[in-house]
Protein backbone atom coordinates (compact mmCIF):
# COMPACT_ATOMS: atom_id res chain seq x y z
CA UNK A 1 0.00 0.00 0.00
CA UNK A 2 1.09 3.60 -0.60
CA UNK A 3 0.09 6.11 2.06
CA UNK A 4 0.34 9.89 2.19
CA UNK A 5 -0.17 12.24 5.12
CA UNK A 6 -0.17 16.05 5.08
CA UNK A 7 0.24 17.83 8.40
CA UNK A 8 0.09 21.47 9.35
CA UNK A 9 1.80 22.83 12.45
CA UNK A 10 -0.63 21.12 14.73
CA UNK A 11 -2.67 18.43 13.07
CA UNK A 12 -3.25 16.01 10.22
CA UNK A 13 -4.90 17.85 7.28
CA UNK A 14 -5.37 14.92 4.95
CA UNK A 15 -4.38 11.28 4.57
CA UNK A 16 -4.81 8.65 1.92
CA UNK A 17 -4.05 4.95 1.33
CA UNK A 18 -3.75 3.28 -2.08
CA UNK A 19 -2.73 -0.10 -3.46
CA UNK A 20 0.87 0.30 -4.62
CA UNK A 21 0.91 -1.79 -7.81
CA UNK A 22 3.96 -2.16 -10.02
CA UNK A 23 4.57 1.44 -11.10
CA UNK A 24 5.82 3.07 -7.94
CA UNK A 25 6.68 6.47 -9.37
CA UNK A 26 3.44 7.03 -11.16
CA UNK A 27 1.56 5.83 -8.11
CA UNK A 28 3.47 8.20 -5.81
CA UNK A 29 2.47 11.13 -8.01
CA UNK A 30 -1.14 10.03 -8.14
CA UNK A 31 -1.35 9.61 -4.39
CA UNK A 32 0.25 13.02 -3.84
CA UNK A 33 -2.23 14.73 -6.16
CA UNK A 34 -5.15 13.04 -4.42
CA UNK A 35 -4.01 13.95 -0.94
CA UNK A 36 -3.39 17.58 -2.01
CA UNK A 37 -6.92 17.68 -3.43
CA UNK A 38 -8.32 16.33 -0.22
CA UNK A 39 -6.48 18.97 1.80
CA UNK A 40 -7.44 21.66 -0.72
CA UNK A 41 -3.79 22.58 -1.20
CA UNK A 42 -1.36 22.79 -4.11
CA UNK A 43 2.10 21.27 -4.22
CA UNK A 44 3.50 24.77 -3.77
CA UNK A 45 1.89 24.95 -0.31
CA UNK A 46 3.95 22.00 0.93
CA UNK A 47 7.12 23.05 2.77
CA UNK A 48 8.92 19.73 2.82
CA UNK A 49 8.34 16.15 1.67
CA UNK A 50 9.85 13.06 3.31
CA UNK A 51 9.47 9.70 1.57
CA UNK A 52 9.77 6.40 3.40
CA UNK A 53 9.20 2.67 2.96
CA UNK A 54 10.45 0.20 0.34
CA UNK A 55 9.62 2.56 -2.48
CA UNK A 56 11.07 5.70 -0.92
CA UNK A 57 13.61 6.09 -3.74
CA UNK A 58 10.75 6.09 -6.24
CA UNK A 59 9.10 9.26 -5.00
CA UNK A 60 10.28 11.81 -7.59
CA UNK A 61 9.15 14.88 -5.63
CA UNK A 62 10.55 13.98 -2.19
CA UNK A 63 13.04 16.31 -0.54
CA UNK A 64 14.51 13.57 1.62
CA UNK A 65 14.27 9.83 2.11
CA UNK A 66 14.20 8.39 5.64
CA UNK A 67 13.97 4.68 6.51
CA UNK A 68 10.60 3.33 7.54
CA UNK A 69 11.99 2.21 10.90
CA UNK A 70 12.75 5.78 11.98
CA UNK A 71 9.45 7.04 10.56
CA UNK A 72 7.41 4.32 12.24
CA UNK A 73 9.01 4.99 15.60
CA UNK A 74 8.29 8.71 15.26
CA UNK A 75 4.72 8.16 14.10
CA UNK A 76 3.86 5.65 16.82
CA UNK A 77 5.40 7.73 19.59
CA UNK A 78 3.42 10.78 18.48
CA UNK A 79 0.19 8.90 19.17
CA UNK A 80 1.33 6.82 22.16
CA UNK A 81 4.08 8.77 23.97
CA UNK A 82 4.71 5.93 26.45
CA UNK A 83 5.36 3.30 23.80
CA UNK A 84 8.30 0.98 24.50
CA UNK A 85 7.70 -1.67 21.89
CA UNK A 86 6.25 -1.11 18.44
CA UNK A 87 5.15 -4.05 16.32
CA UNK A 88 4.43 -3.43 12.68
CA UNK A 89 3.08 -6.14 10.39
CA UNK A 90 2.70 -5.10 6.78
CA UNK A 91 2.20 -6.84 3.48
CA UNK A 92 5.90 -7.51 2.91
CA UNK A 93 7.50 -7.73 6.32
CA UNK A 94 7.11 -7.69 10.06
CA UNK A 95 9.21 -5.65 12.43
CA UNK A 96 9.53 -4.99 16.12
CA UNK A 97 10.88 -1.62 17.26
CA UNK A 98 12.31 -0.79 20.65
CA UNK A 99 11.41 2.83 21.29
CA UNK A 100 12.58 5.09 24.13
CA UNK A 101 11.41 8.68 24.44
CA UNK A 102 10.04 8.58 20.93
CA UNK A 103 13.34 7.43 19.42
CA UNK A 104 14.26 4.14 17.84
CA UNK A 105 16.81 2.24 19.98
CA UNK A 106 16.82 -1.22 18.43
CA UNK A 107 14.81 -3.33 16.00
CA UNK A 108 14.36 -6.82 14.57
CA UNK A 109 12.64 -7.61 11.32
CA UNK A 110 11.65 -10.39 8.96
CA UNK A 111 11.48 -9.65 5.28
CA UNK A 112 13.00 -12.94 4.14
CA UNK A 113 10.01 -15.21 4.51
CA UNK A 114 6.34 -14.51 3.89
CA UNK A 115 5.27 -16.46 6.98
CA UNK A 116 4.49 -14.07 9.82
CA UNK A 117 3.64 -11.19 7.47
CA UNK A 118 0.41 -9.87 6.00
CA UNK A 119 1.26 -11.70 2.83
CA UNK A 120 0.65 -15.01 4.58
CA UNK A 121 -2.92 -13.98 5.35
CA UNK A 122 -3.45 -12.48 1.87
CA UNK A 123 -2.36 -15.64 0.09
CA UNK A 124 -4.54 -17.91 2.20
CA UNK A 125 -7.55 -15.57 2.13
CA UNK A 126 -7.31 -15.56 -1.68
CA UNK A 127 -7.27 -19.36 -1.80
CA UNK A 128 -10.35 -19.51 0.41
CA UNK A 129 -12.12 -16.78 -1.55
CA UNK A 130 -12.26 -14.53 1.52
CA UNK A 131 -11.42 -10.86 1.96
CA UNK A 132 -8.48 -10.20 4.28
CA UNK A 133 -10.53 -7.55 6.05
CA UNK A 134 -13.11 -10.17 7.05
CA UNK A 135 -10.68 -12.62 8.66
CA UNK A 136 -10.78 -10.94 12.07
CA UNK A 137 -14.57 -11.15 12.33
CA UNK A 138 -14.61 -14.76 11.12
CA UNK A 139 -12.03 -15.88 13.69
CA UNK A 140 -14.00 -14.18 16.49
CA UNK A 141 -16.59 -16.96 16.11
CA UNK A 142 -14.04 -19.74 16.68
CA UNK A 143 -14.73 -22.17 19.53
CA UNK A 144 -11.38 -23.93 19.33
CA UNK A 145 -8.45 -23.34 17.08
CA UNK A 146 -6.54 -25.54 14.76
CA UNK A 147 -2.76 -25.69 15.05
CA UNK A 148 -1.18 -24.89 11.69
CA UNK A 149 2.08 -26.82 11.79
CA UNK A 150 3.58 -25.54 8.51
CA UNK A 151 5.69 -22.44 8.70
CA UNK A 152 5.89 -21.88 4.97
CA UNK A 153 2.95 -20.00 3.42
CA UNK A 154 2.88 -22.38 0.48
CA UNK A 155 2.66 -25.45 2.72
CA UNK A 156 0.21 -23.79 5.12
CA UNK A 157 -2.09 -23.19 2.17
CA UNK A 158 -2.33 -26.96 1.61
CA UNK A 159 -2.64 -27.64 5.31
CA UNK A 160 -5.60 -25.26 5.52
CA UNK A 161 -7.30 -26.96 2.59
CA UNK A 162 -6.74 -30.38 4.20
CA UNK A 163 -8.21 -29.22 7.53
CA UNK A 164 -11.27 -27.77 5.81
CA UNK A 165 -11.78 -30.94 3.79
CA UNK A 166 -11.72 -32.87 7.06
CA UNK A 167 -14.68 -30.77 8.12
CA UNK A 168 -12.98 -28.41 10.58
CA UNK A 169 -15.04 -25.18 10.79
CA UNK A 170 -13.63 -22.26 8.82
CA UNK A 171 -13.49 -19.97 11.88
CA UNK A 172 -11.32 -22.47 13.80
CA UNK A 173 -8.90 -22.69 10.88
CA UNK A 174 -8.71 -18.90 10.53
CA UNK A 175 -8.09 -18.57 14.28
CA UNK A 176 -5.25 -21.07 13.85
CA UNK A 177 -3.77 -18.95 11.06
CA UNK A 178 -3.88 -15.89 13.31
CA UNK A 179 -2.05 -17.85 16.02
CA UNK A 180 0.57 -18.83 13.48
CA UNK A 181 1.24 -15.22 12.39
CA UNK A 182 1.11 -13.84 15.95
CA UNK A 183 3.36 -16.65 17.23
CA UNK A 184 6.02 -16.00 14.65
CA UNK A 185 6.01 -12.25 15.20
CA UNK A 186 5.98 -12.65 19.01
CA UNK A 187 9.01 -14.97 18.88
CA UNK A 188 10.81 -12.35 16.84
CA UNK A 189 9.75 -9.49 19.14
CA UNK A 190 11.01 -11.36 22.21
CA UNK A 191 14.54 -10.79 20.96
CA UNK A 192 13.87 -7.24 22.13
CA UNK A 193 12.36 -6.78 25.56
CA UNK A 194 8.57 -7.04 25.77
CA UNK A 195 7.78 -3.95 27.79
CA UNK A 196 4.46 -2.06 27.79
CA UNK A 197 3.17 0.06 26.23
CA UNK A 198 3.09 -2.22 23.24
CA UNK A 199 1.68 -0.62 20.08
CA UNK A 200 0.70 -2.63 17.02
CA UNK A 201 0.56 -0.96 13.57
CA UNK A 202 0.52 -1.87 9.88
CA UNK A 203 -2.34 -3.22 7.80
CA UNK A 204 -2.48 -6.46 9.78
CA UNK A 205 -3.26 -4.48 12.97
CA UNK A 206 -6.75 -3.94 11.54
CA UNK A 207 -7.36 -7.64 12.11
CA UNK A 208 -8.73 -8.00 15.64
CA UNK A 209 -8.05 -11.74 15.57
CA UNK A 210 -4.33 -11.06 15.29
CA UNK A 211 -4.52 -8.37 18.00
CA UNK A 212 -6.05 -10.88 20.42
CA UNK A 213 -3.61 -13.64 19.44
CA UNK A 214 -0.69 -11.24 19.88
CA UNK A 215 -1.94 -10.17 23.31
CA UNK A 216 -2.07 -13.81 24.38
CA UNK A 217 1.39 -14.56 23.00
CA UNK A 218 3.02 -11.48 24.51
CA UNK A 219 1.04 -11.64 27.77
CA UNK A 220 0.18 -7.95 27.78
CA UNK A 221 -2.27 -5.43 26.41
CA UNK A 222 -1.62 -4.36 22.83
CA UNK A 223 -2.73 -0.92 21.66
CA UNK A 224 -3.72 -0.14 18.09
CA UNK A 225 -4.02 3.41 16.71
CA UNK A 226 -7.24 4.32 14.90
CA UNK A 227 -5.37 4.44 11.57
CA UNK A 228 -2.75 1.69 11.94
CA UNK A 229 -1.63 1.91 8.30
CA UNK A 230 -0.64 5.54 8.51
CA UNK A 231 1.95 5.53 11.29
CA UNK A 232 4.92 5.37 8.89
CA UNK A 233 3.62 8.15 6.66
CA UNK A 234 2.65 10.19 9.72
CA UNK A 235 6.15 9.74 11.13
CA UNK A 236 7.61 10.89 7.80
CA UNK A 237 5.41 14.01 7.89
CA UNK A 238 6.44 14.75 11.49
CA UNK A 239 10.12 14.35 10.59
CA UNK A 240 9.56 16.71 7.65
CA UNK A 241 8.11 19.24 10.09
CA UNK A 242 11.12 18.74 12.42
CA UNK A 243 13.45 19.55 9.52
CA UNK A 244 11.51 22.71 8.67
CA UNK A 245 11.34 23.85 12.31
CA UNK A 246 15.05 23.24 12.78
CA UNK A 247 15.94 25.21 9.63
CA UNK A 248 13.81 28.13 10.81
CA UNK A 249 15.33 28.09 14.32
CA UNK A 250 18.87 28.05 12.92
CA UNK A 251 18.01 30.64 10.25
CA UNK A 252 19.20 28.25 7.56
CA UNK A 253 17.64 27.75 4.12
CA UNK A 254 15.42 24.65 3.79
CA UNK A 255 17.41 21.75 2.30
CA UNK A 256 14.82 21.08 -0.39
CA UNK A 257 15.24 18.61 -3.21
CA UNK A 258 15.21 19.87 -6.81
CA UNK A 259 12.29 17.73 -7.93
CA UNK A 260 8.74 18.65 -8.79
CA UNK A 261 5.41 16.92 -9.05
CA UNK A 262 5.72 15.82 -12.65
CA UNK A 263 4.20 12.95 -14.48
CA UNK A 264 6.91 10.33 -14.24
CA UNK A 265 6.66 6.62 -14.75
CA UNK A 266 8.64 3.64 -13.75
CA UNK A 267 9.51 3.00 -17.37
CA UNK A 268 11.39 6.22 -18.05
CA UNK B 1 4.35 -64.49 -14.78
CA UNK B 2 3.16 -61.89 -12.29
CA UNK B 3 1.96 -58.31 -12.34
CA UNK B 4 3.15 -55.68 -9.86
CA UNK B 5 1.97 -52.12 -9.45
CA UNK B 6 3.62 -49.03 -7.98
CA UNK B 7 1.59 -45.88 -7.25
CA UNK B 8 3.28 -42.61 -6.29
CA UNK B 9 0.90 -39.85 -5.16
CA UNK B 10 2.78 -36.58 -5.41
CA UNK B 11 1.66 -33.15 -4.21
CA UNK B 12 1.28 -32.06 -7.82
CA UNK B 13 1.17 -35.19 -10.01
CA UNK B 14 0.47 -38.86 -9.37
CA UNK B 15 2.37 -41.58 -11.17
CA UNK B 16 1.65 -45.26 -11.66
CA UNK B 17 3.72 -48.09 -13.13
CA UNK B 18 2.69 -51.61 -13.98
CA UNK B 19 5.42 -54.28 -14.13
CA UNK B 20 5.16 -57.71 -15.66
CA UNK B 21 7.83 -59.51 -13.69
CA UNK B 22 10.67 -56.96 -14.03
CA UNK B 23 9.57 -55.30 -17.23
CA UNK B 24 7.68 -51.98 -17.36
CA UNK B 25 4.49 -52.54 -19.36
CA UNK B 26 2.48 -49.34 -18.73
CA UNK B 27 3.13 -46.08 -16.98
CA UNK B 28 0.86 -43.11 -16.50
CA UNK B 29 0.89 -39.66 -14.93
CA UNK B 30 -1.99 -37.41 -13.93
CA UNK B 31 -2.57 -34.25 -11.87
CA UNK B 32 -3.18 -35.20 -8.23
CA UNK B 33 -5.90 -32.65 -7.56
CA UNK B 34 -7.39 -32.50 -4.07
CA UNK B 35 -8.71 -36.05 -3.76
CA UNK B 36 -5.74 -38.42 -3.57
CA UNK B 37 -7.93 -41.48 -3.25
CA UNK B 38 -9.68 -40.57 -6.49
CA UNK B 39 -6.37 -39.97 -8.33
CA UNK B 40 -5.08 -43.35 -7.17
CA UNK B 41 -8.27 -45.01 -8.38
CA UNK B 42 -8.10 -43.28 -11.78
CA UNK B 43 -4.45 -44.22 -12.17
CA UNK B 44 -5.09 -47.86 -11.36
CA UNK B 45 -8.03 -48.09 -13.77
CA UNK B 46 -5.98 -46.56 -16.55
CA UNK B 47 -3.03 -48.91 -16.00
CA UNK B 48 -5.24 -51.99 -15.84
CA UNK B 49 -7.13 -50.91 -18.98
CA UNK B 50 -3.96 -50.34 -20.95
CA UNK B 51 -2.50 -53.69 -19.93
CA UNK B 52 -5.84 -55.41 -20.55
CA UNK B 53 -5.91 -57.06 -17.14
CA UNK B 54 -8.15 -56.78 -14.08
CA UNK B 55 -7.40 -55.93 -10.49
CA UNK B 56 -7.26 -59.55 -9.36
CA UNK B 57 -4.39 -60.21 -11.80
CA UNK B 58 -2.13 -57.91 -9.77
CA UNK B 59 0.03 -59.92 -7.41
CA UNK B 60 1.03 -57.00 -5.26
CA UNK B 61 0.75 -53.20 -5.10
CA UNK B 62 2.96 -50.74 -3.22
CA UNK B 63 1.96 -47.10 -2.77
CA UNK B 64 4.22 -44.20 -1.89
CA UNK B 65 4.23 -40.40 -1.60
CA UNK B 66 1.14 -38.84 -0.05
CA UNK B 67 -0.62 -42.19 -0.38
CA UNK B 68 -1.09 -43.07 3.29
CA UNK B 69 -4.80 -42.54 2.75
CA UNK B 70 -5.05 -44.85 -0.26
CA UNK B 71 -6.67 -48.03 1.00
CA UNK B 72 -6.25 -50.71 -1.62
CA UNK B 73 -2.48 -51.17 -1.53
CA UNK B 74 -0.69 -54.08 0.10
CA UNK B 75 1.95 -51.88 1.59
CA UNK B 76 3.00 -48.25 1.91
CA UNK B 77 6.72 -47.47 1.56
CA UNK B 78 8.16 -43.96 1.93
CA UNK B 79 9.03 -42.07 -1.23
CA UNK B 80 12.63 -41.76 0.00
CA UNK B 81 13.11 -45.54 -0.11
CA UNK B 82 11.17 -45.94 -3.36
CA UNK B 83 13.13 -43.17 -5.05
CA UNK B 84 16.46 -44.74 -4.03
CA UNK B 85 15.29 -48.16 -5.21
CA UNK B 86 13.96 -46.86 -8.53
CA UNK B 87 17.16 -44.98 -9.27
CA UNK B 88 19.22 -48.05 -8.41
CA UNK B 89 17.25 -49.95 -11.05
CA UNK B 90 18.10 -47.42 -13.75
CA UNK B 91 21.60 -46.38 -12.65
CA UNK B 92 23.02 -48.98 -10.22
CA UNK B 93 26.24 -46.97 -9.83
CA UNK B 94 24.50 -43.84 -8.42
CA UNK B 95 25.19 -42.95 -4.76
CA UNK B 96 23.45 -39.54 -4.47
CA UNK B 97 19.92 -38.87 -5.72
CA UNK B 98 18.61 -35.30 -5.89
CA UNK B 99 14.83 -35.57 -6.06
CA UNK B 100 13.19 -32.28 -7.08
CA UNK B 101 9.47 -32.55 -6.47
CA UNK B 102 6.56 -30.20 -6.78
CA UNK B 103 6.60 -29.25 -3.13
CA UNK B 104 9.81 -30.58 -1.60
CA UNK B 105 13.32 -31.27 -2.67
CA UNK B 106 15.24 -34.12 -1.11
CA UNK B 107 18.73 -35.48 -1.33
CA UNK B 108 19.22 -39.20 -0.73
CA UNK B 109 22.49 -41.07 -0.23
CA UNK B 110 22.32 -44.73 -1.25
CA UNK B 111 24.58 -47.77 -0.95
CA UNK B 112 25.53 -50.28 -3.63
CA UNK B 113 22.23 -52.14 -3.03
CA UNK B 114 20.09 -49.08 -3.66
CA UNK B 115 19.24 -48.80 0.05
CA UNK B 116 18.99 -45.45 1.81
CA UNK B 117 22.04 -44.46 3.89
CA UNK B 118 21.02 -40.93 4.70
CA UNK B 119 18.69 -38.24 3.43
CA UNK B 120 17.60 -34.66 3.93
CA UNK B 121 14.30 -32.99 2.94
CA UNK B 122 13.46 -29.33 2.43
CA UNK B 123 10.24 -29.64 4.41
CA UNK B 124 10.05 -26.26 6.11
CA UNK B 125 10.16 -23.96 3.11
CA UNK B 126 8.85 -24.13 -0.45
CA UNK B 127 11.76 -21.96 -1.62
CA UNK B 128 13.77 -25.03 -2.63
CA UNK B 129 11.00 -26.86 -4.46
CA UNK B 130 9.43 -26.88 -7.90
CA UNK B 131 6.64 -24.78 -6.44
CA UNK B 132 8.84 -21.66 -6.54
CA UNK B 133 9.32 -22.24 -10.26
CA UNK B 134 5.62 -22.91 -10.84
CA UNK B 135 4.69 -19.64 -9.17
CA UNK B 136 7.12 -17.53 -11.20
CA UNK B 137 6.38 -19.36 -14.48
CA UNK B 138 2.72 -18.58 -13.88
CA UNK B 139 3.49 -14.86 -13.42
CA UNK B 140 5.43 -14.87 -16.71
CA UNK B 141 2.78 -16.93 -18.51
CA UNK B 142 5.41 -19.51 -19.44
CA UNK B 143 4.64 -23.24 -19.51
CA UNK B 144 6.64 -25.04 -16.85
CA UNK B 145 8.09 -27.44 -19.42
CA UNK B 146 9.54 -24.50 -21.40
CA UNK B 147 11.31 -22.91 -18.43
CA UNK B 148 14.56 -24.86 -18.80
CA UNK B 149 15.09 -24.09 -22.47
CA UNK B 150 14.17 -20.41 -22.09
CA UNK B 151 16.50 -19.94 -19.13
CA UNK B 152 19.45 -21.25 -21.13
CA UNK B 153 19.05 -18.23 -23.44
CA UNK B 154 19.56 -15.77 -20.58
CA UNK B 155 22.56 -13.47 -20.83
CA UNK B 156 22.07 -11.62 -17.59
CA UNK B 157 20.25 -13.64 -14.91
CA UNK B 158 18.31 -11.56 -12.41
CA UNK B 159 19.52 -11.85 -8.83
CA UNK B 160 16.60 -12.71 -6.58
CA UNK B 161 16.99 -11.10 -3.17
CA UNK B 162 14.59 -13.58 -1.60
CA UNK B 163 14.56 -17.34 -1.24
CA UNK B 164 10.86 -17.26 -0.37
CA UNK B 165 8.50 -18.57 -3.06
CA UNK B 166 5.78 -16.10 -2.03
CA UNK B 167 8.01 -13.02 -2.05
CA UNK B 168 9.65 -14.39 -5.21
CA UNK B 169 6.34 -13.87 -6.97
CA UNK B 170 6.26 -10.15 -6.11
CA UNK B 171 9.90 -9.82 -7.05
CA UNK B 172 9.24 -11.40 -10.44
CA UNK B 173 6.34 -8.99 -11.00
CA UNK B 174 8.57 -6.02 -10.16
CA UNK B 175 11.21 -7.24 -12.63
CA UNK B 176 8.55 -7.64 -15.35
CA UNK B 177 7.45 -4.06 -14.67
CA UNK B 178 11.05 -2.95 -15.16
CA UNK B 179 11.02 -4.54 -18.58
CA UNK B 180 13.47 -7.36 -17.83
CA UNK B 181 13.19 -10.36 -20.15
CA UNK B 182 11.46 -13.60 -19.18
CA UNK B 183 14.66 -15.49 -19.90
CA UNK B 184 16.66 -13.46 -17.38
CA UNK B 185 13.96 -13.72 -14.71
CA UNK B 186 13.61 -17.49 -15.15
CA UNK B 187 17.37 -17.99 -15.05
CA UNK B 188 17.37 -15.97 -11.82
CA UNK B 189 14.71 -18.18 -10.24
CA UNK B 190 16.61 -21.29 -11.23
CA UNK B 191 19.72 -19.86 -9.61
CA UNK B 192 17.83 -19.17 -6.38
CA UNK B 193 16.40 -22.69 -6.49
CA UNK B 194 19.78 -24.28 -7.20
CA UNK B 195 21.19 -22.33 -4.25
CA UNK B 196 18.69 -23.97 -1.89
CA UNK B 197 19.15 -27.43 -3.39
CA UNK B 198 22.93 -27.32 -3.25
CA UNK B 199 22.65 -26.24 0.40
CA UNK B 200 20.67 -29.44 0.97
CA UNK B 201 23.32 -31.48 -0.85
CA UNK B 202 26.01 -29.95 1.33
CA UNK B 203 24.05 -30.78 4.47
CA UNK B 204 23.95 -34.48 3.72
CA UNK B 205 27.28 -34.71 1.89
CA UNK B 206 27.78 -35.69 -1.72
CA UNK B 207 28.91 -39.05 -3.04
CA UNK B 208 29.43 -39.49 -6.76
CA UNK B 209 27.95 -40.44 -9.12
CA UNK B 210 24.95 -38.19 -8.68
CA UNK B 211 21.59 -38.38 -10.44
CA UNK B 212 18.45 -36.29 -10.39
CA UNK B 213 14.81 -37.38 -10.33
CA UNK B 214 11.34 -35.88 -10.00
CA UNK B 215 9.61 -33.30 -12.19
CA UNK B 216 12.46 -30.85 -11.61
CA UNK B 217 14.79 -33.19 -13.48
CA UNK B 218 12.96 -32.35 -16.72
CA UNK B 219 14.31 -28.84 -16.39
CA UNK B 220 17.59 -28.66 -18.29
CA UNK B 221 18.25 -25.18 -16.91
CA UNK B 222 18.35 -26.22 -13.27
CA UNK B 223 20.52 -29.23 -13.99
CA UNK B 224 23.15 -27.17 -15.75
CA UNK B 225 23.23 -24.65 -12.86
CA UNK B 226 23.47 -27.47 -10.31
CA UNK B 227 26.28 -29.12 -12.28
CA UNK B 228 28.15 -25.85 -12.26
CA UNK B 229 27.55 -25.20 -8.56
CA UNK B 230 28.43 -28.72 -7.41
CA UNK B 231 31.20 -29.04 -9.98
CA UNK B 232 30.24 -32.47 -11.30
CA UNK B 233 28.09 -33.95 -14.04
CA UNK B 234 24.63 -35.14 -13.09
CA UNK B 235 22.92 -38.18 -14.58
CA UNK B 236 19.33 -37.76 -15.75
CA UNK B 237 17.32 -40.97 -16.14
CA UNK B 238 14.67 -41.29 -18.85
CA UNK B 239 11.26 -40.37 -17.40
CA UNK B 240 12.68 -38.94 -14.16
CA UNK B 241 9.19 -38.32 -12.75
CA UNK B 242 8.52 -42.06 -12.65
CA UNK B 243 11.60 -43.11 -10.65
CA UNK B 244 9.75 -43.25 -7.32
CA UNK B 245 6.77 -45.13 -8.78
CA UNK B 246 9.22 -47.54 -10.39
CA UNK B 247 10.85 -48.16 -7.03
CA UNK B 248 7.42 -48.83 -5.51
CA UNK B 249 6.56 -51.34 -8.24
CA UNK B 250 9.91 -53.12 -7.76
CA UNK B 251 9.30 -53.30 -4.00
CA UNK B 252 5.89 -54.82 -4.77
CA UNK B 253 7.64 -57.52 -6.79
CA UNK B 254 10.36 -58.19 -4.19
CA UNK B 255 7.79 -58.34 -1.41
CA UNK B 256 5.68 -61.03 -3.05
CA UNK B 257 8.76 -63.06 -3.99
CA UNK B 258 9.99 -62.88 -0.39
CA UNK B 259 6.57 -63.90 0.89
CA UNK B 260 6.38 -66.80 -1.55
CA UNK B 261 9.80 -68.11 -0.49
CA UNK B 262 9.17 -67.79 3.25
Amino acid sequence: MTKAVIISDMEICASITYQTGAEHRRQANKVMKEVLNQANLTFGNISFVVATGYGRMNVPFADRQITELTCHARGIASIFPNVHLGIDIGGQDAKALKIRNGKLIDFVMNDKCAAGTGRFLEVIAAVLGLKVEDLGDISAKARTRVTISSTCTVFAEQEVISRLSEGVPLEDVIAGLHDSVAGRVARMARKLKIEPDVVFTGGVAKNRGIVTALEEQLGCHVMVPSEPLLSGALGAALLARDIVVQAIERHQPLPRGPLKLEETTFFQ
Amino acid sequence: MAWYMGIDIGSKTSKGILLKDREVIVKHLLISGVNYRLSAGLLTNFLLDQAGISEKDITSTVTTGNAETVVFSDEYITDIRCCARGMHQVFPQVRTVIDIQGQNSQVILTNSEGQVKNFVISEKCAGGSGRFLDIVANVLRVRIEDVGELSLKSKNPVIFTTGCAVFGESEAISRVAEGISKEDILAGVLKALAEKISALVNRVGLEEPCAVSGGGALNTGIISILEEKLNLSILVPPDPQFITALGAAIFAGEKSINEASS
